[in-house]
């Protein structure tokens, strides 16, 4: 009789390790941790029942190393590996090392990421499970097809690059004088970051609200835990995150979770994934936008209004169960918004700061998501997420008001944090009264940093 | 017969009704006790979970004020790869009183719905009719698994032959997949079960034996090793404070010793432990006494009577002034049992012939003067078919009393649109089977309690009860406690 | 002992309502501080003390020391100073004090010349005093953790700028 994991291997740092431990205690799996040599004295290290070492603190080295990771999975004699957000989550090759060497990848099939990996394939599948696109298509080789392209969808246009995201491969053109060029250089990039120099063209737009689905499948069913607003981003990295996205119509938010599911359904989703889309809450439009196959950062917020714990729910799909709950069984509640602290100086150009943490407190009676205590070490190899706070509340309002104070209630010694940026942007009216698009931050920050 | 060396065993654990109801009076545990434990549980590898009874269902309603379907749901959903069991007699639900059988197969139905998959027949007095007439109501209502019940006794009606016979009509009765030999008193010997499992074995038709044998008398985790060698397919076991004592047979231990016999027991030693230490805690936190090994006790395999319920009778005499007729009473019981058939010494029949015994002693007139409305519902076969004949003068003395004729023209019970027309409509079928068992206000006062809590840390308690016990006296502005390995500050505002 | 956010919710509830400002819990792997927020609420300041149990045997093989401090284990003082500075790690998880004992004074300030020997810091853990060598001969560049602050194993408590060789 089947009971379950026995034992996971976390292939992931930070304050995801530290979340992923969380819910295997609770469930009783037990935890081997793969730490880089700069993160074998960390507080995750010290929650998981055991550490394995997968390389110095270098990512390509340790967490982005396929083969490292595989060794220490067997090594440690896992059952399954979970592989976090970014990193190797989405990576199809982790996923097929895994299978063949009998260990359980907690997320979904092989296929599925590589069909939503390719930026483009993805688009693809959207458009034929009907969900509406953005004007766009692909650049043939040799960019014969651009300029022709680019004229049918209309300047400014979008120039991306096929195999991966993250603002790499991604040039704005707004004259077709300058296409050419701009297509060169982006497929450039791409081929360096990706080893992929596909890139395609989408109508630009360059302010509407980014709006996400979650989503849970089982590989025959889909349903959706309701969507997510996380406009409030500086170059493609969101800040602040809300769920459910706020004032949008009933049909607008009804035909985001319907579109959703439809591209889940289509894709056989196995695992929880997120469907990302760019909305007009002027013209109730939206545009898909592209699919994360993996659990994300603000995944919080999610589970604040509905309840449910989605690591709970990845692994007993990846233990091979049928999705436990019916579409008619989620219910939402409340409203709830989340900051990422990180380690950065929003006042000099959000540049990195590494460190070592002397003061690590939090609010209380907030749900605080770290992988800090006083005495943790921030290293310069990796992204600089140090927190996430969450407050939930009974509506939006109140939700804001527990996020202000826990806030302010929030201190954090040894790095410098972009927590003073935080509590100005909850304190902005804009905010308050709610649905930013993602010009936002940027416009409103430089007016704050203007006024110290 | 067959001898198996070398057998590969399951575990059925009890800890959370056998063992909260034989140690905790079976209220230790609430809601948000069971649900952070569940989904370790169903990792261990136990077949199946002693879950619930009438009992426990009418325990959470009217002690805890919370509602037992809901905790069935949330355990099932916890639980996907574990049995849930619900043992009961088949007549009643919750109330004493016997329930119509339309209102049975609603009992069975509802438990199912909320996902109850493994089912106990039970009959003490071993009444085939009723108990097939219970399988085939259980897998009409969609129970997945029903096992029947042998429920072991020392008397000379009770020989290896008659529960061979048992076992024959188990076997061909199409709605029992398995049997299990239940020793509430843990008098079985490792003796006697060598005798009994083959003879039960042989005649079981192929189908799976398992062994429940309490730990009261410090017999069955011996009994169990036996067992292990005799064909028993799987052991019932508690764990941590839940197991021994008048539990039974700690898992622990027991698959330790079974391993060391040369047996296999594919259950995840670290989960196992995870559930020993977390209800160890559980019972530290909460003043509630762990199960211990228990001494041999030679007297009680006579009188099979348990210690409570001898020390229950003592004070019951000193109230009276007549504590020196306690051996005059116990050996009136030993009359007793035998005139009323043999009744097998599991709840309510002890307190049935004890009462009979003391009313038989101390009632001032003749024996059976006194006969308490129970003894009479015995003899009128409300409580199954007794095993052996009740003694015919006993049984006319009986009969003939005027309460006798009451008690036999009782009415029916009510059928589910009585109960319908009686509660309302607008319930659901759920309330409406709690509402017909128990008092209303029991009832109301669940409801209004609201959704149960759901979490629970051992851990936690000691720091949140110096807490509460600080909040109802006046305080020193400073308050340390420094104990090995735990040490709390309070300060106060002056600092 | 392990307390989830919602056992200091629980606790909280119960706390509020008392004369208390702060609570400290303690056990030898983990540590959880309470504080009354001034305006209204709590904040909570937690440690895992525990060590990290790293598998052995098992998994990518140690890279050559670096050069830090001598350490021949990773650690979790790996954010680089100025280049060329040399670390001193906490030896022990425990709380680190700047002195012999309250109110003394301490045993270095920043500036300081110190040789290898020199006792810079103590390292109190489990009532147990551990001394903390300097290691290095040089002069103390920065101090990194406050005094009477826990500490876990292998921080960086200060940085010497070594003397040239």
């Amino acid at each position: 009789m089947n009971h379950g994991f026995r034992r996971v291997l976390i292939a992931n740092r930070g304050e995801i390790a530290a979340r992923v431990i969380r819910t295997c205690r609770r469930l009783g799996i037990e935890t081997v941790l793969a730490v880089s040599d700069a993160d074998a004295g960390s507080r995750p290290a010290r929650l998981a029942d055991a550490t394995i070492r997968v390389g110095p603190a270098a990512a390509t080295a340790s967490y982005l190393n396929v083969d490292a990771v595989v060794a220490a999975a067997v090594s440690a004699k896992a059952d399954a590996v979970h592989p976090g957000y970014g990193f190797l989550s989405e990576n199809p090759r982790l996923a097929r090392a895994c299978a063949a060497a009998g260990i359980i990848f907690i997320g979904p099939a092989v296929d599925t990421l590589e069909a939503t990996g390719d930026k483009l394939a993805a688009r693809e599948h959207a458009v034929a499970a009907g969900l509406p696109v953005l004007p766009g298509g692909h650049v043939l080789p040799g960019s014969a097809n651009a300029t022709e392209l680019a004229r049918r969808i209309g300047f400014p246009v979008l120039v991306k690059a096929a195999g991966g995201g993250g603002g790499r491969g991604l040039r704005v053109v707004r004259e077709a004088a300058d296409l050419a060029h701009a297509v060169a250089v982006a497929s450039a990039e791409a081929a360096a970051a990706f080893g992929d120099a596909r890139v395609y063209l989408e109508r630009y737009v360059s302010r509407g609200r980014h709006v996400e689905v979650q989503l849970l499948g089982d590989g025959e069913h889909v349903i959706h835990l309701g969507d997510r607003d996380c406009s409030v981003q500086r170059r493609y990295q969101k800040l602040i995150e809300e769920a459910p996205a706020p004032l949008l119509s009933d049909p607008l938010r009804d035909g985001l979770r319907a579109a959703a599911v439809a591209l889940g359904e289509r894709l056989r989703y196995r695992g929880a994934g997120t469907v990302e889309f760019l909305a007009d809450t002027g013209s109730d439009a939206f545009y898909f936008l592209e699919v994360n196959a993996r659990i994300q950062v603000e995944h919080p917020v999610t589970e604040a209004i509905t309840g449910l714990d989605l690591v709970e729910e990845q692994i007993a799909i990846a233990e091979g169960r049928p999705l436990r709950l019916a579409q008619h069984d989620v219910t939402f509640t409340g409203h709830a918004i989340e900051c990422r602290v990180n380690a950065e100086d929003p006042d000099h150009g959000f540049l990195p700061s590494p460190g070592t943490i002397t003061t690590a407190v939090f609010p209380a009676g907030v749900r605080v998501d770290t992988h800090v205590q006083a005495g943790s070490s921030v290293p310069p190899h990796y992204d600089s997420l140090l927190a996430k706070l969450v407050a939930h509340g009974a509506d939006r309002d109140q939700a804001l008001i527990r996020l202000r104070e826990a806030l302010d209630r929030c201190e954090i010694g040894g790095v410098t944090t972009n927590l003073r940026m935080h509590r100005a942007l909850l304190a902005d009216g804009e905010f308050e009264r709610g649905g930013v698009d993602t010009g936002y931050l940027e416009r409103v920050w430089v007016g704050v940093v203007a006024r110290g | 017969m067959g001898w198996w060396p070398v057998a590969d065993l399951q575990l059925v654990d009890v800890s959370l009704r056998d063992g909260n109801q034989s140690l905790w009076g079976a209220t230790g545990l609430r809601t948000a006790h069971i649900a952070q434990i569940a989904p370790v549980m169903n990792r261990v590898g136990f077949r199946a979970l002693d879950f619930s009874s009438s009992t426990a269902m009418g325990v959470s309603v009217r002690t805890h004020r919370e509602n037992p379907w809901d905790l069935l749901r949330l355990t099932r959903k916890a639980m996907p790869d574990t049995l849930l069991q619900f043992i009961g007699t088949g007549f009643r639900f919750i109330s004493w009183e016997k329930a119509h059988p339309e209102v049975m197969e609603l009992v069975y139905r509802c438990l199912v719905n909320a996902g109850m998959d493994r089912f106990v027949v039970l009959d003490p007095t071993h009444d085939m009719d009723a108990v097939r007439e219970t399988a085939r109501i259980i897998k009409a209502a969609g129970g997945r698994e029903v096992i029947a019940a042998l429920t072991y006794t020392v008397s000379a009606a009770h020989d290896d032959a008659f529960y061979a016979g048992i076992a024959g009509d188990y076997a061909a009765c199409p709605n029992i997949d398995r049997a299990y030999v239940k020793d509430p008193a843990g008098i079985l010997t490792p003796d006697r079960a060598r005798t009994l499992i083959p003879a039960i074995l042989a005649n079981l038709g192929g189908k799976p034996l398992e062994l429940h044998a309490h730990a009261s008398l410090g017999l069955s985790p011996l009994t169990c090793l036996a067992a292990a060698e005799l064909g028993v397919a799987v052991l019932q076991v508690g764990c941590g404070a839940l197991g021994n004592g008048t539990s039974l047979p700690d898992a622990e231990k027991l698959t330790a010793n079974l391993r060391a016999s040369g047996h296999t027991v594919d259950v995840d030693d670290r989960l196992l432990a995870i559930v020993a230490r977390y209800f160890d805690r559980l019972a530290a936190a909460e003043d509630l006494p762990a199960g211990r090994p228990r001494e041999f006790d030679a007297a009680f395999m006579h009188h099979q009577v348990a210690g409570g319920v001898m020390t229950t009778l003592r004070r019951q005499l000193a109230e009276l002034g007549m504590e020196h007729r306690f051996g005059e009473v116990m050996a009136e019981i030993t009359v007793v049992r035998a005139e009323l058939g043999y009744p097998i010494m599991v709840t309510p029949f002890p307190q049935m012939v004890i009462g009979q015994a003391l009313a038989n002693v101390v009632g001032g007139g003749a024996r059976y003067d006194q006969v308490p409305d129970q003894v009479i519902r015995y003899v009128l076969g409300s409580f199954g078919k007794p095993t052996m004949p009740v003694d015919p003068d006993v049984l006319d003395r009986i009969l003939s009393r005027p309460r006798a004729r009451e008690l036999a023209d009782e009415p029916p019970p009510l059928s589910v649109s009585e109960l319908r027309h009686r509660f309302g409509d607008r319930i659901g079928d759920e309330e409406l089977l709690l509402r017909f068992g128990m008092p209303a206000a029991e009832v109301d006062g669940m409801l209004a309690a609201g959704p149960a809590v759901t979490r629970y840390n051992p851990e936690a308690q000691p720091v949140l009860r110096l807490l509460r016990e600080l909040g109802q006296r006046p305080a020193a502005s400073r308050l340390t406690v420094d104990k090995p390995g735990f040490k709390l500050e309070l300060k106060g505002r002056a600092e | 002992m392990d307390l989830t956010n919602e056992d200091v919710a629980d606790i909280l509830a119960v706390l509020d309502s008392l004369p208390y400002d702060e609570l400290d819990l303690q056990t030898p792997r983990f540590r959880l501080t309470l504080r009354r927020a001034p305006g209204g609420g709590w904040t909570e300041s937690s440690q895992i003390l525990s060590e990290p149990a790293g598998l052995t045997g098992v998994g990518a093989p140690l890279a050559p020391a670096d050069g830090a401090n001598g350490a021949s284990a990773p650690t979790a003082s790996s954010a680089p100073g100025a280049a060329g500075l040399v670390a001193v790690t906490a030896p022990l998880p425990g709380t680190f004090y700047r002195a012999p004992r309250p109110g003394a004074a301490p045993f270095v300030e920043v500036g300081d010349e110190v040789h290898e020997d020199t006792v810079v810091a103590i390292v109190e853990t489990m009532k147990l005093m551990n001394s903390v060598h300097a290691g290095t001969r040089g002069r103390v560049a920065e101090i990194c953790v406050r005094n009477a602050e826990p500490t876990v194993q292998g921080v960086t408590l200060m940085w010497i700028a070594p003397d040239p060789a």
